[in-house]
């Protein structure tokens, strides 16, 4: 096993993490300001079905990624409406975006192109630019490291660095997080509960948009029937870890990251599909309940 | 204002709620679905007239809903049960999943008579999707791992882990043709025969019977009220002397039986085998779940919504064949009613009417 082919590895690592991390953060506003969201696998699908449409047919990259972060806006504006302004119950506003989503992005896909399998888009530049950084580029292991990147991925990275500090180091920041704290005594120092828990979280749903983009015009230019593949509970579990922490998300998001290219790692080998798409889900159920165990023994031990 | 027509009032409050909460819901859903065929370029009536006759048309389409309702019934009973505790978990799809395999190798491969080889391979896919739903009340239990997380990663693995086993390791040897990824065909006198030549199986059958028994149970018992209160305060179970843990297992196991009871009848009454997939493509759990949902935890309304919900979908594929509208028109309908089932659609324009009501009179 050479040094180039672990570097290739960690490329796959970091491919497989920006869009479960763009996700997760928007699970991390979304958890600060309380507003229990799960309807972001849904969301995450049709942004990435609505960023694959605009590029198949008008063939700008930019209109796309804009696109895909209105749309994926606009589904976690209803969602957050549903549930603050009409006390509707999260988890099932949320499973109704997501049958919804489903059962909508297949109806499209079926009407539009015809099929309910897999639809392409071949030719140059058919999906997100591909980024070379300037002096990496020229180094053997580094440049296969960082190769293939478009600058959504980059941005994730750097995305999880900002909204640590729009959460922590601004007002903004501070009001949201009160919000989660304690409601009533936000309202009391002339906070706005529902109308900030309704802004945060639809301006956190461009970051989903971003993240479909990743999916359906990232290293593959292509949409399948549930492309998302349960991503966005992954991401949902990757924001349970950190508790809504961004750079915790950034780690917890890596870890994910790290199954999902295992899984695509040791496709080559004896290991049959069908058992390697399990380790993910498989590895997120574990890494929640070591987490939790490991916290429980923690606060034990605060106790003593 | 005398008692009796106060009570009248209040008894015609209740019916309102449990009744026009979902009517409304199924009725702008229906609403919106028309305006999308519209936009496909379908006559609304001759679309909605096609899905009506394919759902409950005659008796072949009738027998052909009450057959899909079946595991949709199983899975919204597993979801009343858990979720009317307090245990918002969504399992049922990995454990209907799991009794199907279970039960379609047990009927295909145990050397017995064929009546035993059928109850045995019922009681497999109780026993197995009992014990894949204790897993995660076992993760919630010890490791706080929430019921979303859990289950939701389960259904996963459990379709993940069938497919495994379909193509590699239990894949039918007589298959006509090579591609097709299932067990083996599930011999006469171990399927779940019709109840006449051609109708519905007895599947159905028995699910209407659990229907009964959870209403009973829910209603009659003190399980029934135990489980509720073991879900909704833990502490005050605890202070009646109820052990919510023991609940919590109790609870999901029995959800987690009638989910995989589903899925055995899915595959001993309807496809006499295992089809890779079979129970994922299809949505039965989660269309149990919408049902559960509009009936508001009531088996009884449970048994009825999965019925309308199977006929949903069944009219959708006859829909799909006479028009160019694709059948998944209906699960956005359905995301739609569930959507609106979520709100308290009734209670909130009751509060404007109110509040417009003491705006005008000052």
């Amino acid at each position: 096993m050479g040094i180039e082919y672990l570097a290739s590895v960690f490329n796959t690592i970091l491919r497989q993490t920006a869009p479960i991390l763009l996700v997760a953060l928007c699970a991390g506003v979304c958890s600060k300001v309380k507003v229990f969201n799960i309807a972001l696998e849904g969301t995450l699908l049709t942004s990435a079905f609505f960023a694959f449409l605009t590029q198949y047919f008008l063939r700008n990259i930019l209109l796309s990624v804009l696109v895909a972060m209105g749309v994926a806006m606009l589904l976690t504006f209803i969602m957050s409406f549903f549930i603050v302004k009409l006390n509707g119950q999260p988890m099932i506003v949320g499973m109704a975006i997501n049958t919804f989503s489903l059962g909508f992005t297949t109806f499209m896909l079926s009407m539009i192109f015809d099929t309910k399998g897999t639809v392409t888009i071949t030719g140059e530049n058919a999906g997100l630019p591909k980024i070379a950084l300037p002096v990496i580029k020229d180094i053997p292991v580094l440049s296969t490291m960082f190769t293939n990147l478009t600058a959504i991925d980059y941005a994730a990275f750097l995305l999880a660095i900002v909204m640590y500090i729009i959460m922590y180091k601004t007002v903004i920041g501070f009001r949201l997080r009160a919000i989660g704290i304690n409601q009533s005594a936000a309202s009391s120092l002339g906070i706005n509960v529902a109308r900030n828990q309704i802004i945060a979280t639809t301006l956190s749903g461009a970051m989903i948009g971003l993240a479909g983009c990743l999916l359906s015009l990232g290293s593959v230019t292509l949409f399948i029937q549930n492309i998302s593949s349960a991503r966005g509970y992954v991401a949902l579990a990757a924001n349970n870890l950190c508790q809504g922490h961004p750079i915790g998300a950034l780690l917890s998001s890596l870890l994910f990251g790290f199954t999902q290219a295992l899984a695509r790692v040791l496709q080559n080998t004896a290991i049959k599909q069908q058992l390697l798409e399990c380790i993910p889900y498989i590895a997120t159920i574990a890494a929640m309940a070591v987490y939790n165990a490991i916290a429980r023994r923690r606060a034990k031990a605060a106790k003593l | 204002m005398n008692e009796e027509s106060r009570n009248w009032k209040k008894t015609l409050g209740a019916i309102a709620d449990s009744f026009g909460q979902p009517l409304v819901a199924v009725l702008i859903s229906l609403l919106l679905g028309a305006v999308v065929i519209m936009i496909c370029g379908e006559n609304v009536f001759t679309a909605y007239g096609a899905m009506i006759r394919g759902a409950f048309g005659n008796e072949f389409y009738l027998n052909d809903t009450l057959k899909r309702a079946t595991p949709i019934i199983m899975g919204g009973l597993a979801v009343c049960i858990a979720w009317r505790s307090g245990y918002e978990a969504m399992g049922g799809e990995g454990q209907m999943i799991l009794g199907a395999f279970c039960s379609a190798l047990v009927a295909y491969y145990l050397p017995l008579p064929g009546f035993v080889r059928l109850l045995l391979a019922m009681l497999a896919a109780v026993v197995v999707g009992a014990a894949y739903s204790a897993l995660s009340a076992w993760l919630y239990d010890k490791f706080e791992v929430t019921f979303i997380i859990s289950t939701l990663m389960l259904n996963y693995i459990a379709n993940y882990f069938a497919s495994y086993m379909t193509n590699f390791v239990v894949k039918d040897p007589e298959a006509l043709d090579i591609n097709a990824v299932q067990t083996g065909k599930i011999a006469a006198e171990a399927q779940l025969s019709a109840i006449t030549p051609g109708s519905v199986h007895w599947g159905f059958v028995l699910a209407l019977v659990a229907v009964l028994i959870a209403y009973f149970v829910f209603k009659k018992t003190t399980f029934g009220y135990k489980s509720r209160m073991g879900g909704l305060n833990a502490k005050f179970a605890l202070y009646g002397g109820i052990n919510a843990r023991r609940m919590l297992y109790i609870v999901l196991l029995i959800s987690g039986a009638l989910a995989g009871l589903g899925g055995a009848f899915e595959a001993l009454g309807s496809k006499y085998r295992y089809i890779d997939q079979m129970i994922f493509t299809t949505g039965y759990a989660w269309s149990g779940m919408v049902a559960a949902l509009l009936a508001n935890f009531n088996p009884i309304g449970t048994a009825v919504a999965s019925i309308l919900l199977a006929g949903l979908s069944t009219g959708g594929s006859a829909m799909q064949r006479s028009t160019i509208i694709p059948v998944e028109v209906c699960n956005m309908i359905e995301g739609i009613i569930t959507l609106l089932m979520s709100v308290k659609l009734l209670r909130i324009a009751q509060r404007n009417h109110k509040a417009r009501k003491v705006l005008r009179e000052g």
